[in-house]
C-alpha cells in the first residue's frame, strides 16, 4: 500500500505543531479576508503572499493552501448573508443561499455549505492522492511538444467557462499571453517591449498585475457603484440543518463533489466551472417541481455548487502538482510561491520533495477540517466583520495591497504597475471583459513560447511534430473537440442561459 | 451608428494592443522555423489579436447586445478612479523618502476622500488602527525590510 504510507508521511508533515498552526493561520486569515465582499481568492492569496516569504517552503504552502480554501469558504458565507459573491465561484451560491437568509434561514445554508465543503474536500483530497502518482508517471512522458499542447487545451479550457462572450475571452486570452512576454527574453537575452525602462526588462510581476486587475479595479467598480447592502444578521437561525435538510441535501452534495472533482482537474477549470455547472445540473435534475424553486431559497442549489466549488478548488491542485502547470490564476499564484521558495514545479516535486508533496496533500484535509470547526462557531464573527462599512475597509486593503505588492521585490516600481492594472481593470469591468482568461494567458504566456521554441528545435522546424506524436495530438484533439461543443449554436445558447441566472 | 459600443470598444482595444505588438516586435529577430527568434511569437500573437479586435469591433458595429442591456460602455467615475489610483501612487511616490508609516497615513486619507461618506475622525481612527496592525504583522512579525520612518529622521 504504497498510498498509505504516502498519506502517512503527508500526516506526518502536516500534523506537526508547526504546519497545524500556519494550516489554522492560513485558513482563519484566508475566511476573515473572504469574507470581506469584493475580494476574491486570487486577490487574497496575492495580498498575503509576502506573509509567507520567511516560512520554510512546507509550511508557507501549506498556508497558502488555508488561505485559498478560507478565502473560498468566506466567500459563500458572505454570498448567503449579503447577497454579493465574495468572489466568482459564490455568484450562483447568492442565487439561493441569499433567499434562504430571507426566509430566517441563513444558519441551515451556512451549515449545508460547511458540512458538503468537507464532503466534498475530504472526497477531492483522496482523489488527488490516489491520482497524483499516475499522472506524475505520465508527465514524465511529456516533451515540449505535449507540454505546448496541454497549455493550448488548458486556454481553450478557459475560454470555455468564461461567462460572457467567447470571441471577447479569447481576446483577452491573446492579450494575457503577449503581456506575459514583457522583459528579458531567456534564448536570445532581448530586453522585449521593456522601453529602455530597466524594471520592466524583468518582466511585469504576476502579483502586481493579478492584484491591479481584481483587487483595485474591484473596489474602484465598488466605490463608483454606492450599492446598498442588506446584511441578515439578526436572525441567522440554527446553524445545523435539521435531519429533513440532510436528506435532501445529500444526493445534491454528492453530485456536486463528483461533477466538481472531474471539473477541477481540467485545464482552466476549478471552483468557477464547478459551482455553475452543479448549480444547473441540480436545477435540472429537480426541473419544475423543485420545492421552493430554484432561485427562490432551494437548499439543494446551496449544497450542490458549495460542494462543487470546494471539491474543483481542491483537484485542480493536481495539474499543478504533477504538470507545474497552473489551470487557473490560483494555482499560477501557487506556482509563483513554489518558485519563490526555490521549488522548480512539475513533475520532479513529488520525488524530490516528498514530504511537500505528500504533507500539502495531506493537509488539505486538515484545512477542511478546520474550516467546518472553525466557521461555525465563529460565524457570529464574520457577521461582524460584514457590518464593518465598507469606506473603512477599502482603505485597509489598498494599504496591505500596497505592502505586499513592494515587499516581493522591495521595489517600488511594482506599486505603480499595480495601479496602471489597476485602471486597466476597471476599464475591462467597463467593457465587460473577464479578467481570469487574461491572468491565465499571463502566467502561461512565456512557458508557450517556451516550449514551442523547444519542440520546433527538436522537429528541426517542423510544425507537424504536435499533430504526429500522439500525445499532443489527443490533447490538441480533446481541444478542438471543446471548441466545437461550445461554438454548436444550441449548447452556446444553453450556455447564455446557463450563466444568465447567475447575473 | 454603433449598436454594441462595449463590444465595439474591446474590438478596438483588442486591434489596437495587437497591432501595437507587432509593430514594436519588428526591432528584434523574427528567426526561422527552427530556430525562432524573439519576435516570432510575439509577432503571431498580436497578430490574431489584432484580427480578432477588428472582428469584435465589426460585430459591435452592426450588431446589438444579445444579453438585454443597450451595450453601452456607461460613464467612467472619474473621482473613483482619481482617488484610489491617486492614493496608490502617492504612497508610492512617499514610501522610499518618506517611509511607511507617513505614507500609509497619507495613502488612507486620500483613499477615504474617495468614498461619498467619509468623516475626517474616522480617518484618523483608521490610520491609527491600521498603523498599529502593519507594524505589528509585517515590521515586528514578519519583518520586512520597509521603511518606516522617514530617511532624513533616521540618519
Amino acid at each position: 500500500m504504497e498510498l498509505l504510507n504516502n498519506l502517512a508521511l503527508g500526516f506526518a508533515t502536516a500534523l506537526s505543531l508547526q504546519n497545524l498552526m500556519y494550516a489554522f493561520f492560513g485558513v482563519l486569515i484566508g475566511t476573515l479576508i473572504g469574507v470581506l465582499p469584493g475580494i476574491g481568492p486570487v486577490a487574497t492569496l496575492a495580498m498575503l503572499l509576502p506573509t509567507t516569504y520567511a516560512l520554510e517552503p512546507t509550511s508557507a504552502l501549506i498556508m497558502l493552501a488555508g488561505i485559498y480554501y478560507g478565502a473560498q469558504y468566506g466567500g459563500s458565507t458572505t454570498a448567503i448573508l449579503v447577497n454579493l459573491p465574495g468572489e466568482s465561484s459564490s455568484v450562483v451560491t447568492c442565487l439561493d443561499g441569499y433567499q434562504m437568509a430571507r426566509r430566517g434561514r441563513a444558519g441551515a445554508a451556512l451549515g449545508l455549505a460547511a458540512i458538503g465543503s468537507f464532503i466534498a474536500g475530504s472526497f477531492a483530497t483522496v482523489l488527488v492522492a490516489a491520482f497524483a502518482p499516475p499522472l506524475t508517471e505520465l508527465a514524465f512522458k511529456f516533451g515540449p511538444a505535449e507540454y505546448f499542447s496541454l497549455m493550448v487545451l488548458g486556454l481553450i479550457g478557459a475560454v470555455v467557462l468564461a461567462s460572457g462572450s467567447l470571441i471577447k475571452a479569447i481576446g483577452m486570452i491573446l492579450l494575457g499571453l503577449l503581456l506575459g512576454l514583457v522583459g528579458t527574453d531567456v534564448n536570445s537575452g532581448v530586453a522585449r517591449f521593456s522601453f529602455d525602462i530597466p524594471e520592466l526588462a524583468d518582466g511585469l510581476g504576476f502579483v502586481a498585475v493579478a492584484m491591479g486587475v481584481f483587487g483595485f479595479a474591484e473596489i474602484i467598480a465598488n466605490l463608483a457603484q454606492r450599492g446598498h447592502r442588506e446584511v441578515f444578521t439578526s436572525k441567522v437561525g440554527p446553524l445545523l440543518p435539521t435531519g429533513k435538510d440532510m436528506k435532501q441535501a445529500a444526493p445534491a452534495i454528492a453530485r456536486g463533489t463528483l461533477l466538481g472533482s472531474i471539473l477541477g482537474i481540467l485545464p482552466g477549470g476549478g471552483a468557477l466551472l464547478a459551482s455553475f455547472a452543479s448549480y444547473t445540473l441540480e436545477k435540472k435534475i429537480a426541473g419544475a417541481k423543485a420545492d421552493p424553486p430554484f432561485g427562490q431559497g432551494n437548499l439543494r442549489g446551496v449544497a450542490g455548487p458549495e460542494s462543487a466549488n470546494n471539491a474543483g478548488a481542491q483537484t485542480s491542485f493536481i495539474p499543478m502538482l504533477t504538470l507545474g502547470i497552473p489551470p487557473n490564476a490560483v494555482m499560477a499564484l501557487m506556482i509563483g510561491a513554489m518558485t519563490i521558495h526555490n521549488i522548480q514545479p512539475g513533475p520532479q516535486v513529488m520525488t524530490s520533495n516528498p514530504s511537500l508533496f505528500w504533507g500539502l496533500i495531506a493537509s488539505m484535509w486538515i484545512g477542511n477540517l478546520m474550516l467546518v470547526i472553525l466557521n461555525l462557531p465563529l460565524i457570529g464573527l464574520w457577521i461582524q466583520l460584514l457590518k464593518v462599512p465598507y469606506r473603512w475597509l477599502y482603505p485597509a486593503i489598498l494599504t496591505f495591497c500596497c505592502i505586499g505588492v513592494y515587499s516581493i521585490n522591495n521595489n517600488v516600481f511594482d506599486i505603480y504597475i499595480t495601479a496602471g492594472f489597476g485602471m486597466l481593470g476597471y476599464v475591462f469591468y467597463k467593457l465587460k471583459c473577464e479578467p481570469a482568461p487574461l491572468i491565465l494567458g499571463f502566467i502561461l504566456g512565456p512557458m508557450m513560447e517556451e516550449n514551442l521554441r523547444r519542440a520546433m528545435l527538436l522537429s528541426r522546424g517542423d510544425p507537424t511534430t504536435f499533430f504526429t506524436r500522439p500525445l499532443s495530438l489527443t490533447l490538441l484533439l480533446i481541444a478542438a473537440v471543446l471548441l466545437l461543443i461550445v461554438l454548436a449554436p444550441s449548447i452556446q445558447r444553453k450556455r447564455g442561459e446557463a450563466f444568465q441566472e447567475a447575473d | 451608428m454603433i449598436k454594441h459600443q462595449r463590444d465595439f470598444w474591446s474590438g478596438i482595444m483588442f486591434a489596437v494592443v495587437g497591432l501595437g505588438f507587432v509593430v514594436f516586435a519588428r526591432e528584434y529577430d523574427m528567426g526561422t522555423a527552427q530556430r525562432m527568434g524573439p519576435a516570432f511569437f510575439p509577432t503571431v500573437l498580436g497578430g490574431l489579436l489584432a484580427l480578432l479586435g477588428l472582428v469584435v469591433a465589426f460585430k459591435g458595429w452592426f450588431k446589438r447586445a444579445v444579453d438585454g442591456t443597450d451595450g453601452t460602455v456607461g460613464s467612467f467615475d472619474w473621482r473613483a478612479v482619481g482617488f484610489v489610483l491617486g492614493a496608490v501612487i502617492v504612497y508610492a511616490l512617499l514610501l522610499k523618502p518618506m517611509g511607511l508609516v507617513v505614507a500609509m497615513v497619507v495613502l488612507i486619507a486620500i483613499a477615504s476622500l474617495g468614498s461619498h461618506e467619509f468623516r475626517w475622525i474616522e480617518i484618523v481612527a483608521l490610520s491609527a488602527v491600521m498603523g498599529l496592525i502593519v507594524w505589528a504583522v509585517f515590521i515586528y512579525g514578519l519583518k520586512l525590510t520597509i521603511p518606516v520612518w522617514p530617511a532624513f529622521l533616521v540618519n
